[in-house]
């Protein structure tokens, strides 16, 4: 299942958001995402190298700065 | 003064909205009553038929709306991009009933009365009806507001009355575990509960209790 491999690479599911983020490697992915992509896509962004800088959010409708923002801000 | 965000233009649309709610949910709720009534009448002494009706708050309305976004936040670049009258559930009506062999006799009579609704049935894991439920708008009393009805057995739904706020919408203050991904436990205890309880109906329908003396 996609949630699961999510979650062995440690990934967290954000309730409220309703994302899956992990804070070391700063990614977050939206449900809508994991939901719509397959396995494979899912798991190819997971290894994909980001360089770590800023947050990097999959979304199937790509977030506004506003919105990278706040997401940024709730997830610290 | 800080300047306005969606959720404050969101706000003003509620308060603007609740009058034309409260007149949907009062009049859902008298059609549900009238159409339930020969029904009622009818129950044995150990069968229940509760009608509850409530207006969806204001911060829930709010926090709803917002989870329907992707990323479950508004964009600030979209200000007032954003309306209530999205939402299915404003008003809305709950029917419990016991036994559930009388939920679809009360789910066949309102579906009968409301044939323009669209139905959207919570299910369970594995796809079966958990209860039946309709959205659709009450023209006579408002043209704007939608609304949702539900028909369920009695004991998910007194169920769900104590783990919905708990759970599964939890609210910024409550303690409740706000990572579902870490409440996996949380979320067997919940189907083992819901099972349990559609076993003790189905069990209690076994008994058949038409044959017993209930007094």
């Amino acid at each position: 299942m996609k949630k699961d491999v999510l979650l062995k690479a440690d990934y967290r599911y954000n309730f409220d958001r309703d994302i899956y983020f992990n804070r070391k490697v700063k990614k977050a992915f939206s449900l809508e995402f994991v939901d719509d992509k397959p396995e494979e896509e899912i798991l190819r962004r997971i290894g994909e190298n980001t360089n770590g800088g800023g947050w990097t959010f999959y979304f199937n409708s790509p977030p506004s700065e506003g919105v990278k923002r706040e997401l940024e801000r709730v997830l610290g | 003064m800080p300047p306005r965000t969606n959720e404050d233009m969101i706000r003003e649309e509620y308060f603007d909205l609740l009058p034309d709610v409260r007149r949907v949910v009062w009049y859902l709720e008298a059609e549900i009553r009238y159409h339930t009534r020969q029904i009622l009448q009818r129950l044995k002494p150990y069968e229940q038929l509760i009608i509850k009706s409530r207006v969806k708050d204001c911060e829930s309305a709010v926090r709803s709306l917002r989870r329907r976004q992707e990323g479950g936040t508004f964009d600030p670049e979209k200000l007032g991009g954003y309306s209530l009258l999205r939402l299915p559930d404003l008003a809305g009506v709950r029917v419990l009933v016991f036994p559930r062999g009388r939920v679809n006799e009360v789910n066949s009579e309102l579906s009968a009365q409301f044939v323009h609704w669209s139905s959207d049935p919570v299910l369970d894991g594995r796809g079966a009806v958990l209860a039946n439920k309709y959205i659709g708008k009450c023209l006579q009393v408002s043209t704007k507001i939608q609304a949702e009805y539900q028909v369920l057995p009695m004991l998910i739904g007194l169920y769900w009355e104590v783990e919905h706020p708990a759970i599964y919408k939890p609210v910024p203050a409550a303690k409740a575990p706000k990572d579902k991904a870490s409440s996996g436990p949380m979320e067997k205890l919940d189907a083992s509960v819901v099972e349990a309880l559609l076993n003790f109906e189905a069990e209690f329908e076994c008994l058949k209790l038409d044959e017993l003396e209930v007094p």
